[in-house]
């Protein structure tokens, strides 16, 4: 097992998300100034995982990842997800046109 | 789809060229020197270098929809000033070669209809009868494609800060739903309110509201790594 995003990419996210563009940006959004400390906590454990396979790291980290991916789903879907792609999205075209399919 | 009350009804009459059913003469000059042409270079320099764009091609051929350039996208002459749609009934993004001017604009009409594609693809989207389906991927297009950024709404003389985003989806979302179909601006609105927290905390493709390119290129590593992603949770 190794973390689910390589140690340089919680970093590069850390900074991104303390970026003057950033915090300008999600005031934009939500009138709020973001929380960047979960992806500093997360390079921190990255590392720790990484470099001395620790476990304490290594289940905060797996946590934090999970709770991002819960949030992320908070909502309730207005439609329904299909179980497979729509049958007539290849079909070709029946116009007399110069595309192909 | 040869009548017009029903053309009207759902904004195809935005888009003349699509019930012409003449078969478009293009010749060398046509190719050479026309706003098609140059749609088709901008729409190619958009599907290779856009973060979001690229990123939302690649959601589609996962979900089983590969975006073929030439029979999923048609440059064509709009009505007025709208830049681009999407035709359901024939799986194609329409992109109005005369509204369409510079490549940043390209870019994110391009995603736009990449989203509304994007949510064809993945969900059941009753685009023609359901208000709600048509109102939700509305606000998705408009909140993930960048049609709201701080930038944007400068441009466009709209001076807002403390949670403007969401007033700027919202209203573009109300607008979007007025152009293809005849409700009253109330009923719109009404519309829009109902499914608005739903649809605007969905950001699938992308994880999160990309602001800018920078964002985008983030959410588009995260999509590429998502397999060591999910096997290390």
């Amino acid at each position: 097992m190794q973390p689910p995003r390589a140690c340089e990419d919680y970093l590069s996210e850390f900074r991104h998300c303390k970026s003057f563009r950033n915090r300008f940006h999600h005031y934009y959004t939500y009138g709020t100034a973001p929380s960047c400390q979960q992806w500093k906590a997360d390079y921190h454990n990255c590392s720790e995982w990484e470099r001395h396979k620790l476990t304490e790291a290594k289940d905060a980290l797996q946590k934090s990842e999970r709770r991002r991916l819960e949030e992320q789903k908070n909502f309730t879907p207005v439609w329904k997800l299909r179980q497979a792609p729509p049958g007539d999205w290849h079909r070709p075209l029946d116009q007399e046109t110069q595309q192909d399919s | 789809m040869g009548q017009t009350k029903q053309d009207e009804e759902y904004g195809y009459d935005l888009f003349p060229e699509r019930s012409a059913r003449k078969p478009t003469q293009i010749t060398i000059r046509d190719s050479l020197f026309t706003f098609r042409n140059k749609c088709q270079v901008m729409l190619m320099f958009a599907m290779e270098t856009s973060p979001y764009a690229k990123l939302l091609l690649s959601a589609m051929k996962n979900s089983g929809c590969k975006v073929f350039k030439d029979r999923h996208f048609s440059c064509e002459d709009c009505d007025g000033t709208v830049s681009g749609g999407f035709d359901a009934a024939s799986s194609q993004i329409v992109l109005c070669q005369n509204n369409i001017h510079q490549q940043a604009h390209m870019n994110r009409v391009v995603t736009h209809e990449l989203i509304h594609a994007f949510d064809h693809c993945r969900a059941h989207v009753d685009w023609f009868n359901n208000f709600r389906h048509l109102a939700c991927s509305e606000i998705r297009a408009a909140n993930l494609s960048g049609d709201c950024s701080f930038s944007n709404e400068v441009s466009r003389f709209n001076f807002g800060l403390k949670e403007h985003h969401q007033q700027c989806v919202r209203g573009r979302a109300v607008r979007s739903i007025l152009a293809v179909r005849k409700v009253s601006l109330e009923e719109a609105q009404k519309i829009v309110d109902e499914v608005f927290d739903s649809c605007f905390n969905d950001h699938a493709p992308f994880g999160r509201i990309p602001h800018g390119n920078k964002d985008a290129k983030f959410a588009y590593r995260e999509y590429v790594n998502r397999d060591r992603y999910y096997m290390n949770l």
